[in-house]
């Protein structure tokens, strides 16, 4: 399948997640037990057999670098091609600050994208959390002739910003920015599958007239020049990680049945970086409900509507209600925690008492003590 | 490429004693403690011990074997000089070919394979027997002894000692008698099966060995007592610590309870991980009414019903109402509404339909033991299975 390449754009820290990205970027987020945000987007196309993708991050990449474990997870450790990172490069000087927008992302990175051998590219965000069966989109696109062909989703899932308005054939008659589909338009899931002369005219444009917004400026100067892009829509659980609040939602729709068996289909499996690790053991006392427990975990004391992450020891007594609990903590006997989201490395010591709301739920910064 | 060590793995056994469990897969690769196969534990103790280069000898059924071992990549052993090297019978021109004889047979087949890293010394392991140890530690000690092999050596009862090969030794810590299950044995040493030879040696008596039409070409019985009778310098290397044979379908069970205690074992150490090659399942999921006790619990099982005492593989559903006790779950099993498993082993990817009772509690007859299901195979609605029964087919029950 190298008629298709992809690139994932891994660069962006949105604010709204405050503490959760201090240390990493949105799309090394971990999430659901075991998995980071860019699992999704790249075992989307692994499953769709796009082995040949470039990621592009900017800064505090260190987590996502060695999570990507240069590809091996998704079978993008290639003799020729695989996964690329993309760091900035060759820069001037005036030009190092945070990427302002997706054209000067590609644009920092332009030499990688007029090397690329394939026709068609595939565009996805890291922090996109859906199982997209994308061969039936790359299909289309193919069929159809479209230069864009744009993956939507009906409704309005969780950190969709762009519409789309649509005729009767199915092609993009309006593009309207910062707003919730309405009835009738399509929500954009902002993935792309663009020809790649397309892509390197929009960036060569938006280069030559310092426009740097993808939606903004490009696409919409695109569509205003008669540009023809097509929609295909991505029916399947979804949501767009933008803040704490659609973070923390998504992480408790996973413990719904049909919402996790949709996230994650037996048949497009999400593939992650493995750990070596043993199973979780339940004491005498533990009790466990509505729950996702990951390996490596001693539970001693109660679980209840919550997620925990791998190599986490819940001691005798402490409870834990709809909390969010990553990699490696401790919360020690007596401990009571509700609508808490716990950063990786933290310790609770005995009998500490931490409550949040469903609608703010607390942020325990990584590495914390209490 | 020179090797200062390399160790050859013994994989080639039936398992005959664990019957339906073995019906379509070698005893190695039987699906052990949740997360592993037996094989992970020398597999990881060979990576943890330094040692790069292993050649795992398989005879019988090998299919699952060498598609689960691949090339070696969960054990760090995908390396560019040296790595884990499955090893069949083969033919060669000329000749007919032939099955490994004996398990010294395996070996002196595969002299070849020894040769070209030129080791100063082999150790030699079983594929089935769960435990933790350093063999760097142990040729250490083969080294300083000066010694042509070194057996690792297990305090054991003196009842218990009838079922072993016991080492005697003399004065100086030297073995000076080995007694195959002896009567009435004279120590309390038993080997583990586990040897490290000096290769030069080795390769001298498995030739000789293979020459003689008498030798039934086996470890304990031919090539140790050979070695003893010529006089070669044979060190015991006492280990201690938890060892298990996993032979029969009692103690594949009993092996499999020991892993809810870390105590005996200490699978959480994470200087000594045992590695698998896992499936990438999401997290478990316990449900409402779910209760689990005193139990592990891993990747991809969905828990609806109630666990305890029990031993869970990756991808096991467990139905609401149902009720798992004292039993060990391979991968893939699903237990659905309202069935009951207790004192069982059930193989990969089984079914107990609703409603079924598989195994009873011990009441203290003679007759009573782990009952057992084999893989791919479904218990039928209702149906029971009793205390010690055996299931091969889906007709049966």
């Amino acid at each position: 399948m190298k008629d298709f390449h992809g690139i994932i754009f891994a660069y962006s820290t949105a604010p709204e997640l405050r503490e959760l990205v201090s240390v990493r970027t949105s799309a090394s987020l971990p999430f659901c037990g075991r998995y980071r945000l860019i699992d999704f987007s790249l075992s989307s196309m692994r499953n769709a057999g796009i082995l040949d993708v470039g990621v592009i991050m900017q800064r505090d990449y260190q987590s996502l670098l060695n999570h990507l474990a240069g590809g091996k997870p998704w079978d993008m450790s290639r003799r020729s091609g695989g996964m690329q990172i993309l760091p900035p490069f060759g820069l001037p000087e005036y030009h190092r600050g945070n990427y302002a927008g997706t054209m000067e992302a590609l644009n920092a990175v332009s030499s990688y994208i007029k090397d690329i051998n394939a026709k068609y590219v595939v565009l996805m965000l890291g922090n996109i959390c859906a199982n997209i069966d994308l061969t039936e989109p790359m299909k289309q696109h193919v069929a159809s002739g479209a230069e864009i062909t744009a993956i939507c989703a009906k409704g309005n899932p969780d950190g969709c910003r762009i519409a789309y308005a649509v005729d009767a054939e199915g092609y993009v008659s309006e593009m309207l920015i910062d707003t919730e589909a309405e009835e009738g338009e399509l929500a954009s899931l902002e993935a792309y599958i663009i020809n790649k002369e397309t892509l390197l005219k929009m960036m060569n444009f938006a280069l030559k007239r310092n426009l740097y917004r993808f939606h903004n400026d490009s696409m919409r100067i695109w569509l205003n020049n008669g540009g023809k892009m097509a929609t295909y829509v991505h029916d399947g659980y979804t949501s767009i990680i933008r803040t704490v609040e659609a973070y923390n939602k998504a992480s408790m729709d996973m413990l719904d049945k049909d919402k996790r068996h949709c996230l994650f289909a037996a048949d497009r499996p999400v593939f992650t970086k493995t750990k070596e690790e043993v199973s979780t053991y339940y004491s005498v006392e533990a009790v466990s409900r509505n729950s996702l427990v990951a390996d490596n975990c001693i539970i001693e004391g109660s679980v209840e509507n919550s997620i925990v992450f791998s190599g986490c020891r819940i001691g005798k007594g402490a409870k834990l209600r709809n909390c969010v609990v990553m990699r490696n903590c401790i919360i020690s006997e007596g401990c009571e925690l509700e609508h808490v989201i716990v950063d990786k490395d933290c310790v609770f010591s005995e009998d500490c008492k931490l409550t949040g709301n469903a609608k703010l739920p607390v942020v325990v910064p990584k590495a914390s003590k209490l | 490429m020179k090797k200062k060590v390399i160790a050859m793995l013994l994989a080639g056994g039936q398992g005959s004693r664990l019957y339906a469990l073995t019906q379509n897969v070698a005893k190695p690769s039987v699906p052990f403690g949740g997360k592993y196969r037996i094989i992970d534990f020398p597999l990881s103790n060979c990576a943890n011990s330094g040692i790069d280069t292993v050649g795992v000898l398989t005879q019988y059924r090998p299919l699952q074997l060498n598609s689960y071992i691949g090339n070696g990549q969960p054990w760090d052993m995908d390396v560019a000089d040296g790595g884990v090297y499955i090893l069949p019978p083969y033919q060669s021109a000329g000749e007919k070919g032939s099955w490994f004889s004996g398990t010294a047979n395996a070996i002196y087949q595969n002299i070849g394979f020894i040769d070209t890293y030129d080791p100063d010394d082999v150790v030699v392991l079983s594929g089935d027997h769960i435990y933790k140890m350093d063999y760097a530690d142990m040729l250490r000690e083969h080294i300083e002894k000066d010694a042509a092999c070194t057996i690792s050596v297990l305090e054991v009862t003196l009842e218990e000692a009838t079922r072993f090969g016991i080492m005697n030794v003399g004065e100086n810590g030297y073995i000076n008698e080995f007694e195959e299950k002896p009567a009435h044995p004279k120590s309390t040493l038993a080997s583990m099966g586990i040897y490290i030879f000096n290769w030069k040696k080795l390769r001298e008596y498995l030739i000789a060995d293979e020459a003689d039409p008498n030798s039934s070409k086996d470890f304990g019985k031919n090539i140790i007592p050979n070695m003893l009778n010529a006089g070669e310098k044979m060190w015991p290397y006492h280990f201690q610590g938890y060892w298990r044979d996993v032979g029969t379908i009692t103690s594949l069970w009993d092996a499999n309870m020991d892993m809810l205690s870390t105590t005996l074992i200490n699978l959480y150490d994470p200087e000594w991980p045992i590695s698998a090659r896992s499936p990438i399942s999401p997290p478990h999921y316990a449900g409402e009414n779910s209760k689990i006790v005193h139990s592990i619990v891993t990747e991809g099982c969905e828990i609806y019903g109630h666990v305890e005492n029990s031993v869970l593989s990756p991808d096991v559903l467990v139905g609401e109402g149902a009720e798992v006790l004292y039993s060990v779950l391979m991968p893939g099993v699903v237990i659905e509404e309202g069935a009951k498993v207790e004192y069982a082993i059930v193989g990969e990817n089984t079914i107990i339909r609703k409603g079924a009772h598989v195994g009873a509690a011990p009441d203290g007859s003679d007759g009573w033991g782990v009952a057992t299901c084999g893989p791919d195979i479904e218990i039928r609605e209702g149906a029971t299975v009793a205390a010690n029964a055996m299931i091969y087919k889906s007709e049966e029950v």
